[in-house]
């Protein structure tokens, strides 16, 4: 009997496999249905394979042959210039005023801290899964259609787009924390705002300021084309170029909007790097 | 000696204190003036005030969005899932397209440091700092109208996200693992394959169903620049100022976004 099973090691030199028999056949099995539903998704769509290795040609003539003087004296153009200027200030303005509404509504929507399960909570969480469901694009649309043209239309969009991403994030963090310090305040006999001011705040606000630091570089790269729907600021220049077909100058408008969006996001990064040191 | 030097201490501290609470309360008054002028400029003076009339008048515009107009319903299939396909490729793109990407700006692995790793970063920078739109309107006019430049502006927007933070990820692994490898003789080929992959495929799906996520969101505006699904049947109602119609696509897109989010979350959950 030992001696069988000593004289049989040929078992346990099997190659080795990260998955074994049922597991590697789930494995297969998924890739193969990536595999289908991506080939249906092509026939569904009707796009044409041969059409993606002309592709590289056609772009690398768009760039090349119109694109590629970029009208570099446009952008630096004063009035242009002052356009980026209000698309600085609508994303700001658009940043803080999400952010100011997005503390009341993150602390309703974080599932620890709410001071009401049954009604503010729910109506907090869809109010802000609303708002981030919704591209900004349809928001500066919609609010253009509401409101009309200007930089009103911008400044909500942004706003309603800033309180959807930081509202996640900020109710992320509230629900993260420390609850022992939420129940030392508790009980002082300290109302649920007492609370929140007292043992919420100062627990994320360093992750808050982080957050409100990179939502402001959000807003600003979505701001660069809202006014591409009408809502204000440089957007509107790249509708105006696209549309009477000066490529030059859309080259130019696109390298300062690159430029700019680096810019920001830099600076967002020093920013953020010198809160979560301090 | 001793308690005076203690005193004084203490004074500079609470003196330094005061300065850097003037400091602050200084620059929260600087910021709240600064917002104050910002609105007043941009908001104030900028809007036809006239135009928008009394807030009766706006009452009035937002409700020719109402009874949304569920006839639409029927039509509105086909370019769900079309933005749920989009969505889908676009993500698949992103991801294959990601590997060599995030392979050239993980700064322990790349292969020819002062090539390669400046190339990595560009694509990163450039993918994440244009917006979708843009990218859209770009591949609009170089392989026209359809689905097909839908999918690459969204596969385009969000390889620089999944890149980066999968070369954060291969920064942070665990060298060990890569010299034990290289010390069996492997290449570099397999030293990425069996030391770096098994390492950072969690967070590498992860990203990769987060992005979907946000993708379907990027995929119903898409035809609003021309590249197919909900987005032009959005853009299509309201240039026929069928209002109804707009806030039934708005109806149809907030469910498509529903369910991502639902999948995504289970997803996750079955795979972490």
């Amino acid at each position: 009997m030992t001696a069988s099973t000593l004289s049989t090691p040929r078992d346990s030199v099997k190659t080795w496999r990260r998955f074994k028999y049922p597991q590697s056949l789930i494995k297969y099995g998924i890739m193969l249905i990536i595999l289908v539903f991506i080939a249906i998704s092509i026939q569904y769509l009707n796009i044409h394979l041969e059409r993606v290795l002309t592709m590289f040609g056609r772009l690398g003539n768009l760039f090349a042959n119109r694109y590629y003087p970029p009208d570099i004296p446009y952008i630096l153009d004063s009035e242009y210039l002052g356009y980026v200027f209000e698309t600085v200030k609508m994303a700001y303005l658009g940043a803080l005023f999400g952010i100011l509404l997005a503390i009341p509504l993150s602390w309703f929507a974080s599932f620890n801290m709410t001071p009401n399960k049954r009604f503010l909570y729910p109506v907090a969480r869809f109010l802000l899964m609303v708002c981030r469901a919704v591209h900004e694009m349809i928001w500066t649309i919609l609010l253009v259609t509401i409101l009309g043209f200007g930089m009103l239309p911008g400044v909500i969009a942004l706003s309603l787009f800033s309180l959807g991403f930081t509202g996640k994030l900020f109710s992320e963090e509230i629900e993260a924390i420390n609850q022992g310090q939420v129940e030392a305040i508790q009980a002082t006999g300290a109302n649920p705002l007492k609370v929140f001011v007292y043992a919420v705040l100062p627990q994320v606000r360093v992750a808050w300021t982080g957050i409100s630091i990179y939502t402001w570089d959000a807003a600003f790269r979505a701001a660069t084309v809202v006014g591409f729907f009408g809502a204000g600021g440089m957007g509107w220049y790249l509708r105006r170029t696209v549309q009477q077909v000066e490529s030059n100058r859309v080259a130019a408008i696109l390298i300062s909007i690159v430029g700019l969006v680096i810019i920001s996001e830099v600076a967002s990064a020093w920013a953020r790097n010198k809160v979560s040191t301090s | 000696m001793m308690p005076s030097t203690l005193e004084h201490k203490l004074a500079k501290i609470l003196t330094k204190r005061k300065k850097y609470k003037a400091i602050r309360y200084g620059l929260y008054i600087f910021i709240f003036l600064l917002v104050l002028g910002s609105i007043q400029t941009t908001i104030i003076k900028d809007t036809d005030w006239e135009k928008i009339g009394t807030f009766g008048t706006v009452v009035k515009a937002l409700a020719r969005f109402f009874p949304p107009d569920f006839s639409l319903f029927p039509h509105l299939v086909k370019p769900t899932i079309e933005t749920f396909m989009i969505a889908c490729l676009g993500t698949f793109l992103a991801l294959v397209l990601a590997i060599p990407v995030s392979w050239f700006a993980a700064h322990n692995i790349t292969p020819y440091k002062s090539i390669t790793y400046p190339i990595g970063r560009a694509i990163m920078t450039l993918s994440r700092s244009v917006h979708e739109i843009v990218w859209g309107l770009i591949f609009v006019a170089a392989v026209g109208l359809g689905a097909f430049p839908g999918i690459l502006a969204v596969a385009m927007r969000s390889i620089g996200f999944i890149s980066k933070l999968t070369a954060e990820a291969i920064e942070d692994i665990n060298p060990g693992q890569m010299e034990a490898i290289r010390a069996t003789g492997a290449n570099g080929f397999q030293v990425i394959l069996y030391a770096v992959i098994p390492q950072i495929l969690p967070v590498f799906v992860g990203n990769t169903i987060f992005q979907w996520d946000i993708n379907i969101r990027r995929a119903t505006i898409m035809g609003l620049v021309g590249a197919g699904g909900l987005g032009l049947t959005f853009h299509r109602q309201l240039v026929m100022y069928n209002y109804g119609g707009v806030t039934t696509v708005i109806i149809a897109l907030l469910l498509l976004i529903a369910i991502g989010e639902v999948g995504s979350y289970y997803i996750r959950k079955a795979i972490i």
